[in-house]
């Protein structure tokens, strides 16, 4: 492999990876406080990327509720990408309302929320598909307004080029990375939220009104999978409403590598399995999710803990 | 929905028929009792006796299964615990429960959570980003008062440090740090001696004074080492099975028979 390559596929690699940094840590946040992995995270991903794309005035295809159907309105990427993100933000609390929050009040197996998670991801994915039909839809080819399809980062005699959309995918993640990191540990209600993750009962007797910032979690979380779907959509395309389910099993894979419940543990976890994913030879890339998948089989027999993860110790 | 009740003379809580049952036990039964204004007031009893569970009842971690609670002339029973943890009720616990993975100084300021000004959440995130002088200022002041305590406690040497990396004694006093630090009406301490030697319980007697004092506290108190409570409480309750069995001055109680019976006689 020559350099050009190998640097070509790092930074592919960090492009995808950071994604799935932005993507895991949605899962890491909502397991870290309530203890479970919220299955419905992949299809809030899918509904991220089919709102920021309705949101820039893009119409859906023939099939569907909605066929050629299109809003009025056409948002630049940025802001199609902000609101849509919102929207699926709010898609997270309505679900934290009506799926977890009244198991939570009767003291129910935590297995038994994983299942309801699963059953409004299969809600979501259904009504996608009931909507907008099961095509393929590609975001426009001017979506990132006048920047060149690629950037070269080598001279011109050794051209690196490098896809702009990678570029905007790597940028945004790490501008989200710092905000999120900046709230958790500087500002008042990230100091509660690791409170309410680490123990809700004492945070609750300290004046920290618990059930408001599950619903806060989860916001953030689906934001964050909302803001992964575009991204991912933007990249590729958005391959039908089961798009974010197989991106869902990656993200458990992530978490999983770096360590449950740590938010350092799934931005490595995920920059690692994206420049792994991204050395996979090319005729062998039908491969890549066993290749994540194996990664985390070797980590779980060595090191079960994950990457960052602490060692699970039986509370009496 | 608070139904206003008269509070009589200078009561600041007020428990009356409190009863509490798990299943066919009854943890709590028919317990009725008031705790003047900055009064140091005892809660002891034999192991079982009922009087953590009580603590639940107060901090309302637990609904009562009948009886009433009443702080200030206000029905809490019916609140959540973070609601009544804002109207100025604080405890802290006979397992010390920290914020083990945060720092000591953290610790602290979340407990001031329900004080420092409150910004909503995107206002914090947006001006914290742009370094906005609000949310630093919200920052530094909670920071400011959360190392006034901890220096108070002696504990100003290592205030970012993870607390669970504290020795145990240390651990107990950040803890008490923590429950001041939401500024209560009442505080409540669930065994703050055990594990002390004799020197630290003496200590720890003059500091609870001293706290009671300075921040003008309610104090109630579950302790089992009995000189102590005997030394350093205006009223003690006694708790057998669940009930209450007697209640008053500490020499008053010393000598009640029911209590030399069922707890004083034990030693």
């Amino acid at each position: 492999m020559n350099l050009t390559l190998f640097i070509q596929q790092l930074l592919n690699g960090l492009s995808i990876g950071s994604i799935y940094a932005i993507f895991a840590l949605g899962y890491t946040l909502i397991f870290s406080i309530l203890g479970i992995i919220n299955f419905a995270h992949g299809a809030i991903f899918t509904l991220g990327a089919y709102l920021t794309y309705a949101l820039m005035g893009e119409a859906f295809g023939f099939n569907g509720l909605l066929a050629n159907a299109a809003l009025p309105i056409k948002l630049p990427f940025p802001l199609a990408l902000i609101l849509g993100s919102i929207i699926a933000g709010l898609v997270g609390v309505a679900i934290e309302r009506i799926a977890f929050r009244p198991l939570r009040r009767r003291g129910a197996d935590p297995l038994l929320t994983v299942v309801s998670s699963l059953g409004v991801a299969l809600i979501v994915v259904n009504l996608i598909q009931y909507l907008v039909g099961a095509e393929n839809y590609t975001f426009p080819g001017n979506t990132f307004g006048n920047l060149p399809a690629s950037i070269n980062f080598g001279s011109g005699e050794n051209p690196i080029p490098i896809r702009t959309v990678q570029i905007v995918i790597f940028l945004v993640s790490v501008l989200v990375l710092a905000i999120l990191t900046y709230f958790i540990n500087y500002t008042k209600y990230g100091k509660a939220m690791r409170a309410v993750a680490e123990d809700p009962t004492t945070a609750s007797l300290l004046g920290i009104n618990t059930d408001g910032f599950i619903v806060l979690t989860f916001f953030i979380s689906s934001f964050l999978a909302g803001v992964a779907g575009t991204l991912v959509g933007s990249s590729v395309s958005i391959a039908g409403p089961y798009f974010g389910i197989a991106f869902g099993l990656k993200g458990l894979a992530v978490i999983v590598l770096g360590g449950l419940g740590s938010i350092p543990g799934a931005v490595l976890g995920g920059l690692l399995i994206g420049v792994v994913e991204a050395f996979v030879p090319g005729q062998y890339s039908a491969y890549k999710d066993a290749v994540a998948f194996g990664i985390l089989f070797i980590m779980l027999l060595v090191r079960p803990q994950g990457l960052l993860g602490r060692r699970l110790i039986q509370k009496v | 929905m608070s139904q206003q009740v008269l509070s009589k003379d200078n009561s600041i809580l007020e428990a009356k028929g409190l009863t509490r049952r798990f299943g066919g036990l009854v943890a709590v039964n028919n317990v009725s009792f008031s705790v003047q204004k900055h009064e140091i007031f005892g809660l002891i009893g034999p192991n079982g006796a009922g009087k953590t569970t009580l603590f639940n009842l107060i901090t309302c971690l637990l609904p009562p299964s009948s009886g009433q609670l009443i702080y200030e002339g206000e029905k809490i029973s019916q609140l959540r615990p973070h609601q009544v943890a804002s109207k100025g009720i604080s405890r802290t616990f006979q397992n010390i429960r920290l914020f083990g993975e945060l720092s000591a100084l953290e610790n602290v300021m979340i407990g001031r959570h329900i004080h420092s000004r409150n910004i909503h959440p995107v206002a914090a995130l947006v001006s914290g980003m742009l370094a906005l002088p609000v949310a630093n200022q919200q920052e530094k002041e909670t920071k400011q008062k959360a190392l006034e305590l901890l220096e108070m406690m002696g504990l100003n040497d290592r205030t970012n440090e993870k607390a669970k990396n504290f020795p145990y004694g240390d651990q107990r006093r950040l803890e008490i740090a923590r429950a001041l630090a939401l500024e209560p009406q009442i505080l409540l301490l669930d065994e703050p001696a055990a594990g002390m030697n004799p020197n630290e319980k003496h200590q720890l007697s003059e500091f609870i004074r001293e706290i009671r004092d300075r921040f003008n506290l309610t104090i109630i108190l579950i302790e089992h080492h009995v000189p102590l409570v005997m030394g350093l409480c205006d009223r003690i309750a006694v708790l057998d099975f669940g009930q209450l069995i007697a209640l008053g001055e500490p020499a008053v109680v010393r000598n009640d028979p029911a209590v030399i019976e069922a707890y004083l006689g034990d030693d």
